[in-house]
């Protein structure tokens, strides 16, 4: 009974914190709203270590780059964009460890840089619940459908769009007989369905679809179902270490077949892993940072000085956040609470505006009572219902180890 | 079905269930020796992979060093947690020692991420062959290299059980451990042997699948639930078992995957698993009581 009693308050103790912890987190961010001219708390949640690294880190520096611009254009509003940044791991139970940290104790007022569609997924009821802004690179077709108080921004098309444009681009391309092949996750199969459904919509026939389940050795007996109905190309839902094994697996049986990949998948890290012989010819699809756009040109130019290689279109999405969210905070005016900020990022975005490609060009046209229109970096940012863009889309073929953009295709809205 | 893809899968099944034979006849042999299954088999697996790796990224660029390396270091990294770990466990509960185990496991795989990182790693091979094609049967000449080093491995591993005094030693303490102490068979040094052969066997069998593979961190431990399963249909203890247990596991899933989804084949593996200890419980080679 003695060792009883200490247990029991410190039990007390914790669970009174605990409380006061959790109500905390639950009250409005109202409560909690800064007066004018104090800083805005943003967090980054960046995939800086795990299998999103290659990608995450120059995120960072992007978000980076565009909090610089804000500030050295005297902040958002009046207000100085203060920045906490978070490694999430690749890994949704890390992140959200790492949105908690930002939420209670850096007090962030918006989370941006998110990469994976498994961490968006899981970040997305705290950042919600918080009544916080989020905004994303994921693609997973229920971020649109969780996005129910539509606090969060998807600045990557949906995989049912990447289905879609798989489709369109094998029926361009002359192909007759499509197989499908996906990995069995939300996403990939996602992709799968839609890639199916668009083309049989125009009454084409999908030769067969085979999912195929993660974390196997060999696909021999799955690739060799699907080659037997003799497809002229299949249409790879894959990840990197699946797709290695696939693509080898095929060329090991000399049977003749063109591949149709997502870009993320599909680039120089898989032909190191496979040889040039293997990968030439496959068509690698993604998402293409929009060069055209003035704001674009802008932000390689500073990105390459600090970085030394051009930016990839995720970090050009993670500029665009930041950017587009600084405006937001503009039009919403000094004393705004997140809601008011929230309830501008559609109106500094959305086409019909006077067309603007940097921070301060905006901030003046608002100040002057104007509507503006960001085309950013990565697209030209027109979100739809459910918060969603869809930027351009490349299509690139893998020519002697080197990815050779091949052609635009423009995003659909 | 035409004759021709149920060929293919067979053989398909053959090269990965004799792969798997080897890491199988180590979960075998300790559990009929140290009696406890091995959690730690699957990440002994994805070491010798990743020794392979760093083998060649460093030494030469040669797969047949890349694999004996692999053994060799997986073998000596599985005698270091025997005298760190599981000596100290030896009175201890199975239940403990499996539990020790798993830590192993967590030890070896989260300390080859820390310095290999996430990302996939492939082992070099040179161009990647053509498969043989006689009408349609498709054989790869790197899967007839992988089988017969597994076969020929195979072969030791029960030369030595069968035909020397240190299997005949090993037999002795695995049917009676304190019978064997009185008949002046020092079962330290047996131990130790165990651990170098079932190191050897991990590694070589991981860097086998690395070479059919890709090289990721969850390479082996993924594995290790069928693994286990192929023990206990071959029957627990017995090494014949854990090869023909091996074998039908890899040829049931294979031919699955023709009839039903790929999501599924793993299913079917472990119905056959089902009907099949519905009539031996035992395992086909195990015996009510084991007496190995």
């Amino acid at each position: 009974m003695k060792t009883q009693q200490p247990k029991n308050t410190s039990r007390r103790d914790f669970l009174s914190v605990g409380l006061v912890l959790a109500g905390a987190s639950l009250a409005p961010w109202s409560l909690r709203a800064a007066p004018a001219g104090q800083p805005f708390r943003l967090g980054a949640l960046n995939s800086i270590t795990g299998v999103g690294g290659p990608y995450g880190v120059p995120m960072l520096e992007a978000i980076r780059l565009a909090v610089d611009e804000v500030n050295a254009a005297g902040g958002a509003a009046g207000r100085q964009l203060q920045l906490f940044a978070e490694d999430d791991q690749t890994k949704p139970d890390a992140a959200v460890l790492a949105a908690k940290k930002l939420i209670e104790v850096n007090q962030v007022q918006a989370v941006v840089g998110i990469w994976p569609s498994s961490v968006g997924l899981a970040v997305m009821p705290i950042t919600n619940n918080a009544g916080l802004i989020m905004m994303n690179t994921c693609g997973a077709p229920e971020m649109l459908t969780e996005n129910r108080k539509g606090l969060a921004w998807m600045f990557q098309a949906s995989n049912a769009v990447f289905g879609r444009a798989f489709a369109e681009v094998a029926r361009q391309r002359g192909f007759k007989r499509p197989a499908v092949m996906a990995f069995n996750n939300s996403t990939f199969v996602g992709l799968a369905n839609y890639f199916k459904e668009t083309w049989e919509k125009d009454g084409g026939k999908v030769s067969s679809m085979v999912i195929y389940e993660p974390n196997q050795t060999t696909y021999r007996t799955e690739l060799n179902r699907v080659l037997a109905t003799n497809p002229d190309v299949i249409a790879m839902g894959s990840y990197r270490p699946d797709a290695t094994i696939l693509l080898r697996e095929w060329y090991q049986t000399g049977q003749d077949c063109k591949f149709i990949m997502p870009g993320w998948t599909a680039n120089e890290a898989l032909v190191k892993a496979l040889g040039k012989e293997v990968t030439e010819g496959i068509i690698s699809i993604s998402n293409v940072a929009a060069s055209g756009n003035p704001a674009y040109k802008s932000f390689s130019e500073r990105f390459r000085a600090k970085v030394k290689h051009e930016p990839d279109v995720f970090a050009a999405q993670s500029y665009d956040m930041v950017i587009a969210l600084a405006l937001a905070i503009e039009a919403a005016g000094p004393t705004a609470d997140i809601a008011a900020i929230n309830g501008q990022v559609k109106a500094v975005t959305r086409h019909g505006g006077e067309k603007i490609s940097s921070f301060a060009q905006g901030r003046d046209l608002i100040r002057a009572g104007k509507a503006v229109d960001y085309d950013g970096a990565s697209s030209n940012l027109e979100f739809g219902a459910h918060g969603e863009t869809v930027p351009d889309f490349g299509v690139s073929e893998i020519e002697n180890g080197k990815l050779v953009l091949k052609e635009t295709v423009p995003g659909t809205r | 079905m035409e004759l021709i893809p149920i060929l293919n899968a067979v053989i398909n099944g053959t090269v990965l269930g004799t792969l798997l034979s080897l890491p199988i006849l180590a979960i075998t042999m300790v559990f009929g020796i140290s009696r406890f299954p091995n959690a730690a088999t699957g990440d002994y697996m994805t070491l010798g992979a990743y020794t392979a790796v760093a083998t060649q990224a460093w030494i030469g660029s040669s797969l047949v060093l890349a694999v004996v390396s692999a053994s060799v270091v997986t073998a000596l990294i599985a005698v270091f947690f025997y005298l760190w770990v599981f000596r100290a466990l030896a009175k201890r509960s199975n239940v403990a020692r499996l539990i020790a185990s798993l830590g192993v496991a967590f030890v070896v795989r989260t300390t080859i991420t820390f310095f290999a990182g996430q990302d996939q790693y492939n082992l070099e091979m040179g161009r990647i062959m053509r498969a043989w094609n006689w009408h349609g049967i498709r054989i790869l000449p790197m899967d007839v290299y992988i089988l017969l080093t597994a076969i020929g491995a195979l072969g030791i591993a029960f030369v030595i059980l069968h035909a020397t005094p240190l299997g005949r030693r090993m037999r002795a303490v695995a049917d009676n451990p304190d019978l064997a102490a009185a008949s002046g068979i020092r079962s330290r040094r047996v131990m130790l042997y165990l651990w170098l052969l079932s190191g050897f066997f991990c590694g070589l069998g991981g860097v086998l699948l690395a070479i059919k593979a890709v090289v990721v961190p969850e390479l082996g431990f993924e594995l290790l639930m069928p693994m286990f399963a192929a023990v206990i249909l071959g029957g627990i203890g017995n090494p014949i078992g854990a090869v023909v247990g091996s074998l039908i596991f890899g040829i049931s899933q294979e031919i699955a995957t023709l009839y039903v989804g790929p999501s599924y084949k793993i299913v079917i593996a472990f119905l056959v698993l089902l009907v099949l200890l519905l009539f031996r419980p035992q395992g086909l080679f195990g015996r009510p009581i084991m007496a190995r």
